[in-house]
């Protein structure tokens, strides 16, 4: 909204805004200095906390020898990672066919299928979990990768599909009349074009995968837990303190923070489903 | 002849190609989804529980029963603490949400300095997980090790916050930390669509000398509609599926104080063995959000044509 606000009002809200952002981040920078922090300084006052000079690396050596962080970090990785490139590799053509040979009923069956991402995942996991026990795909990653790359898979035709919309089919058509064949047009024309939309549809969907808890803690339990069910394994906090427990969830999340800050606008536009683009 | 049944061949292929390869997307939504749902509603008519549907002789382990799973369920005080709780919780984090995010919204949208580093500090709970978010808000409010301790040992002794092992206020520790998740979130929904409103209405009423609370109130919030909209679907159906956060922070408890439909039907289908009646909760979980889904929807694509 472009209207006239006096110079004045405007440090006033620009003040109050980034009070409220800032206690909105506390939290999370809070837990960052304090995983740096060696148990007794993490318990003194505030103003103490941040200008002692323990700074130390310890907590996180604890937290590795106490739940292997490592074992866990290697299956978030593979899990939301494998999702993912699976995913893609069925979204692909399906997003390709909507977008560059719609049909009368294409914005239908969009709505359709991001209409199933809202559903309450507990509606299937009975027939899932029954699966997963009898055919022995129970606490295993791979199992866990094909389940989250079904829960995803909407909402990557869906991005991938309003990505390629945006890439102007004449452009298409014109390597089509010079010549070239399907899979010439495909490789070398609309690949370039769509490699950002892509990227940014791989980041959305690697911090859903990397983020989900429900399916990772109702089919995993040692050997294929990911991040989420690791940071879980902290929530009795007996014998921890809050260095080591600010240290296990930094761990846990330290991709996100990372990966947040460049899919702000991805993550709005796939969580809302579109409604805000 | 034969290049002309080839082309012939490829340009059928071609016609049906798009659809050919929009199938296994299709098919594979359509089965895990509405598949799987039928096999839930299915389940829920039995008196299954966990154990494999035929035994070692052959066997079918479970009866049809009809819709006595669902009378069992709505006779369970169990399951009447989880719906209570359901519409304390989904209540106020729909409405704090809302005008937190609203609030936020405006604020932003006053041409402040600094929006765009002020966006992403906003919308960074959103990328974390909850159950990150909970477990660290556990600590947090445990009266034990966290805030309780730390006000106490920095000298304030009478100081006392045990809400999250309170039975009448552990929820709202749950509406606290979702509602810390989420608002900023919902101020992005609010910024798009304070910035898709006409400036030139904008400019013609204060023009004729509308107060900046009129502005809001006559003008700009009834524009927001849209936006409201979605943000009441968004946040319903997230409060509906909310697990991971509980799971996280009070696992349920103290006693049943924190239990919701999603942690009901876990701990009614897998610790308690009540498959059936999981099963049913499950099912009217999903009937909960297609009520609120369907009709949007509809208006959605209702609007788009």
């Amino acid at each position: 909204m472009a209207r006239a606000i006096s110079t004045k009002r405007k440090s006033v809200n620009t003040a109050i805004a980034g009070t409220l952002g800032f206690l909105m981040f506390f939290p999370i920078l809070w837990i960052l200095i304090l995983s740096f922090k060696t148990e007794e300084d993490a318990i003194r006052a505030p103003l103490q906390i941040l200008f002692d000079s323990g700074w130390t690396l310890d907590s996180f050596a604890a937290v590795q020898a106490r739940s292997d962080y490592f074992k866990h970090f290697s299956n978030s990785v593979i899990i939301s990672v494998g999702s993912t490139l699976i995913g893609l590799m069925i979204a692909i053509p399906a997003a390709w066919s909507m977008a560059f040979v719609p049909s009368k009923n294409t914005k239908n069956v969009l709505m359709w299928m991001l209409s199933t991402k809202m559903l309450p995942p507990v509606g299937v996991l009975v027939p899932i979990y029954l699966i997963f026990r009898d055919t022995g795909l129970l606490d295993s990653r791979f199992g866990l990768t094909i389940v989250l790359t079904l829960m995803n898979l909407p909402i990557i035709v869906w991005m991938l599909y309003t990505y390629f919309k945006e890439i102007p089919g004449e452009i298409l058509e014109a390597a089509r009349m010079d010549g070239a064949s399907l899979r010439e047009e495909v490789l070398y024309v609309l690949t370039p074009m769509a490699i950002p939309g892509m990227a940014s549809t791989v980041l959305l969907n690697i911090i859903l995968a990397w983020n989900e808890a429900f399916w990772t803690l109702n089919l995993t339990a040692a050997k294929a837990a990911p991040l989420t069910a690791f940071i879980a394994s902290y929530s009795s906090p007996e014998g921890l303190f809050y260095a080591k427990l600010s240290a296990a969830s930094i761990m846990a999340i330290a991709p996100i923070l990372i990966m947040g800050w460049f899919s702000q606008k991805q993550l709005v536009r796939g969580l809302t489903f579109g409604a805000v683009k | 002849m034969a290049a002309h049944a080839e082309a012939d061949f490829r340009t059928r292929l071609q016609a049906w190609l798009p659809k050919l390869v929009l199938s296994p997307s299709l098919a594979l939504i359509f089965v895990f989804v509405y598949g799987f749902i039928l096999f839930t509603v299915y389940v829920s008519f039995t008196d299954s529980r966990i154990l494999p549907f035929v035994d070692k002789n052959g066997q079918q382990t479970f009866d049809l029963i009809g819709f006595s799973n669902y009378e069992k369920l709505f006779r369970l005080s169990h399951w009447e603490i989880a719906l209570g709780n359901m519409a304390v919780f989904a209540g106020l984090y729909i409405v704090i949400c809302t005008a937190i995010g609203l609030l936020l919204a405006i604020f932003l949208d006053q041409k402040i300095r600094g929006e765009g580093a002020l966006r992403p500090l906003y919308l960074y709970p959103m990328a974390l997980s909850f159950i990150v978010t909970g477990t660290a808000w556990k600590w947090f409010l445990d009266p034990g090790i966290g805030l309780e301790n730390i006000l106490q040992a920095w000298g304030w002794e009478s100081f006392s916050f045990d809400w999250i092992k309170n039975r009448d206020f552990a929820i709202y520790t749950i509406v606290l930390a979702a509602v810390w998740q989420t608002s900023g979130f919902v101020m992005a929904m609010f910024l798009a669509g304070l910035r898709g409103i006409d400036n030139e209405i904008l400019k013609a009423a204060q023009m004729d000398g509308a107060s900046n609370w009129n502005l809001y109130r006559r003008i700009i919030i009834p524009q927001l509609r849209p936006a409201f909209l979605s943000a009441f679907v968004i946040l319903a159906h997230l409060a509906i599926k909310t697990f991971d956060l509980v799971i996280a922070m009070t696992g349920g408890g103290p006693g049943r104080a924190t239990e919701l439909p999603a942690t009901f039907m876990y701990s009614y289908t897998f610790s308690r063995n009540q498959m059936g009646i999981g099963a049913a909760s499950a099912v009217i979980m999903l009937m909960t959000i297609a009520a609120i889904m369907i009709p949007y929807l509809y208006a959605e694509l209702k609007e788009k044509k």
